[in-house]
């Protein structure tokens, strides 16, 4: 059974997001590690991140609905949506727990706003892999 | 046609006869079944082979295709 739009819409989310978030923690890495402490440099790297971000969802929508006929969500779709968002959130409220736990060591703002960052990353992969699953397995 | 035990059940116990159904409607397809009650192919493809309970909604409108009583598209077997 080839996939509904929904679903490859999932698809184009998931790489999308592994492109663009990927990219900035690459580059992230690298400067955390060579001591930049400071936030601002972060920012335009984050920028062209999101930017990249933008234009692989569009790109991947485009060839998704180029190759099959767009729907509309329909019920299944989105119990999908809610179960794997029920079922992934708990990622990033640990993301945030430790954020906040970080702050009263008082750790850097620069890997606060990291933590935090990646707890939304994966929190958002895992949901989009669980969607799939769903998709895949049943609901 | 499939015996009552060959028919795809979902995990709380719901079977249906759909793909029955369709085949005695003049082999309806799934795309024009799934159009009609507005749901994707997939959905209806998910609903037949047992992997996903429709709303209340959705089950009525398939049996309405049909000219069913919801009873006789869908039934409870428990697990």
């Amino acid at each position: 059974m080839l996939p509904s739009f929904e679903e490859k819409s999932v698809w184009v989310q998931l790489v999308s997001l592994i492109v663009g978030v990927g990219a900035y923690f690459a580059v992230s890495g690298m400067m955390l590690s060579n001591g930049v402490v400071a936030l601002v440099p972060y920012i335009p790297v984050f920028m062209v991140s999101v930017g990249l971000l933008v234009v692989v969802m569009v790109v991947g929508h485009i060839i998704a609905a180029v190759t099959g006929k767009p729907e509309p969500r329909d019920e299944r779709d989105r119990l999908i949506g809610w179960r794997a968002e029920s079922n992934s959130s708990w990622l990033l409220a640990t993301g945030v727990f430790g954020a906040i736990t970080a702050l009263a060591f008082g750790i850097e703002a620069v890997w606060v706003a990291h933590l935090l960052l990646a707890s939304m990353f994966l929190s958002e992969m895992l949901k989009l892999l669980l969607q799939l699953m769903y998709y895949r397995r049943g609901v | 046609m499939p015996r009552d035990n060959e028919l795809p059940t979902t995990d709380g116990g719901v079977r249906n006869h759909i793909r029955t159904l369709r085949f005695m409607k003049k082999e309806i397809t799934q795309q024009d079944l799934a159009d009609r009650i507005g749901v994707s192919r997939q959905t209806l493809n998910a609903i037949e082979g047992g992997k996903y309970s429709p709303s209340l909604e959705v089950a009525f409108k398939i049996a309405r295709v049909f000219g069913k009583p919801l009873e006789e598209v869908f039934e409870y077997v428990g697990k």
